[in-house]
């Protein structure tokens, strides 16, 4: 979560513009029409606080993606663009399809992002079905590549439902993520034997609900929770309740909060899923 | 005179409970805790009797199990600090599959691709694709052994799209199980517009975006391309099944073509099965209690509509 401009902040020319080029390049155009629809659907009262929202998303271009894959990369141990350095077989697979994507959009990126797109590294990305033909072995290391962990339930439901037995010979097995919610590194590393690499970690401040987001009063808190209920009944603290203002170019997790990415007839968020 | 015979003394290994691990190629994570609840009350009580098979995992150096699972599981439920284990040589990987589908009894509510990827793996090795002695072999039921068979005939993205981590996006093998019949048909396969992988994009899409009911439209599907058929329409079929292929907004019912002697034979068995519905319903089985001509009658007539059901893969409760 970013600091947002102090309260009482107009919501000027300038600010919007601001906006409009922090969020370019959102799947759905953010334009100042957008912005102030959106803004329009909070009480006069109450757009200070929406305004501050805006200012505190951390929003993830394709470009931050490429430099976070490419610094994780280069710190996972045993790793290297030659293949007489490397130790072991390595494996690139992506771990979950991006919603909309019909392909392996992450896998791609983090291809570019490392220089690894030459044919020779071709053998490198497998598919997830490709995982058992592989026999790879303890000394093998297995990369899954991701955008996000907020929960940890994915990966956990995961290993537990079928990559624990497409990896029967338990090879190193990292799974790489640009930002991942402290509390789903925890369980990940505690229910799989995925050791997380994240180049972004949120720790409780981030979660805008908690007593540690002090960009937030506990009135602001409220008021925002009662647009997020509008939102999103069932998870107005967003999914998992992590409560994160967190957006990537290519999508938004439902683990942000709704009132960023709801698609519902009473409240429609700036960043639709 | 000779030592009395202990458990260590013909082999078996006190094997501490902790250093055990799950055999990976089990799939079979998931144990109905009623059965484990007797099996945990019988081991508090006498202990493990049957020791478990277990094998040293020289690339993993560590215990693996082979058979015994549940009682390991109990055991460490129980607090139990080393269990009764024969060691066996490390299985091949083919030998090690082979046993886990003997020993595990696959179970609907999994995931089938992940079986499917063993199978396919175990296909390989043995040099053996039929399915009555896969079946044989894997302890797998035949009809479980086509299914698989059928979604490892799609491409390796769709294989994929069953194994999402994410349950909201994972495809379900389902789908591409319907789907099967409809892309593998004689008559679609000639159509000349007909590209499998584009088609089964499509469909999903269309599946995704609510055109399609269930998946069992596609069984919906198979019966409009088999009448078709029959009626001498392939071309017609070739052009509807494009545009709803193309165009999602248009409805099942599209495919629909059907011949007058089709359609008035549908409405006879109807018309036939709703006055028989309510003869029966309105019946006072006692008053024809001794007529035993009537009730064979309507016993073969319970078997054929069993069969008939069974062959367009209708589940009779």
């Amino acid at each position: 979560m970013r600091q947002p401009r102090p309260r009482g902040t107009q919501i000027d020319a300038t600010r919007l513009g601001r906006w409009i080029e922090h969020f370019a390049g959102y799947r759905t155009h953010v334009s100042q029409m957008r912005i102030n629809q959106w803004l329009e659907q909070f009480e006069e009262d109450h757009r200070d606080a929406a305004a501050r929202i805006l200012d505190a998303v951390e929003f993830y271009r394709e470009d931050h993606l490429t430099d976070a894959y490419r610094s994780v990369l280069g710190r996972l141990p045993g790793w290297s663009r030659k293949a007489t350095e490397r130790e072991g077989r390595w494996r690139f697979v992506a771990f979950s399809r991006g919603a909309g994507e019909s392909g392996d959009r992450m896998l791609h990126v983090f291809r570019t992002a490392n220089r690894l797109s030459g044919s020779r590294f071709d053998s490198l990305f497998i598919h997830r079905s490709d995982l058992l033909r592989e026999k790879l072995k303890a000394e093998d290391t297995v990369v899954f590549v991701d955008d996000f962990a907020g929960t940890g339930d994915q990966a956990v439901a995961a290993w537990d439902e079928s990559l624990s037995e497409l990896l029967p010979d338990r090879p190193r097995m990292f799974l790489v993520l640009v930002v991942a919610v402290d509390r789903a590194m925890t369980r990940i590393g505690n229910d799989t034997p995925f050791n997380v690499k994240a180049f972004r970690r949120l720790g409780r401040q981030h979660n805008l609900f908690t007593p540690q987001c002090v960009y937030f009063s506990s009135n602001e808190k409220g008021r925002i929770l009662e647009y997020c209920n509008q939102a999103d009944g069932v998870a107005p603290r967003g999914y998992g309740d992590c409560g994160v203002l967190l957006v990537f170019a290519h999508r938004c997790p439902d683990n942000s909060i709704p009132v960023l990415h709801s698609r519902g007839p009473v409240f429609r968020g700036l960043f639709p899923r | 005179m000779p030592k009395a015979l202990t458990p260590g003394s013909v082999g078996v290994k006190a094997i501490p409970t902790k250093d055990l691990e799950p055999n990976p190629h089990n799939p079979r994570r998931l144990f109905d805790p009623l059965p484990l609840d007797t099996l945990r009350e019988s081991i508090q009580k006498v202990g493990i009797l049957v020791p478990l098979t277990v094998y040293w995992a020289k690339s993993r150096k560590t215990w693996i199990i082979l058979d015994g699972q549940r009682r390991w599981i109990c055991a460490k439920d129980l607090g139990l600090r080393s269990v009764p284990a024969n060691e066996v040589a490390e299985p091949t990987i083919v030998q090690n599959i082979v046993t886990m589908f003997q020993i595990h009894k696959l179970r609907e509510d999994w995931e089938l691709m992940p079986t499917a990827l063993t199978l396919d793996v175990l296909m390989d090795a043995l040099e053996e694709r039929r399915d009555g002695k896969l079946a044989e072999l894997t302890g797998l039921d035949r009809a479980v052994v086509a299914r698989c068979k059928k979604l490892l005939s799609f491409p390796k993205k769709y294989q994929d799209m069953m194994l999402d981590p994410d349950p909201r996006k994972r495809v379900k093998a389902d789908f591409f199980i319907e789907l099967y019949p409809v892309i593998h048909d004689r008559a679609v396969t000639k159509m000349e517009w007909f590209k499998p992988d584009s088609f089964t994009s499509k469909m999903l899409k269309r599946y995704n975006d609510g055109g399609l009911k269930s998946v069992t439209d596609f069984r919906k599907v198979k019966q409009y391309i088999n009448t078709a058929v029959k009626a001498g329409k392939v071309k017609v079929m070739g052009s509807r099944l494009e545009e709803f292929a193309d165009e999602p907004r248009l409805p099942l019912e599209h495919l629909a073509i059907q011949s007058a002697v089709l359609s008035a034979r549908i409405r006879e068995i109807t018309q036939a099965a709703t006055k028989m519905e309510t003869l029966l319903r309105n019946l006072v089985a006692m008053d024809f209690y001794a007529e035993e001509d009537l009730w064979r009658r309507l016993e073969r007539l319970m078997q054929l509509i069993r069969v008939r059901l069974g062959e367009v893969e209708r589940r009779v409760k």
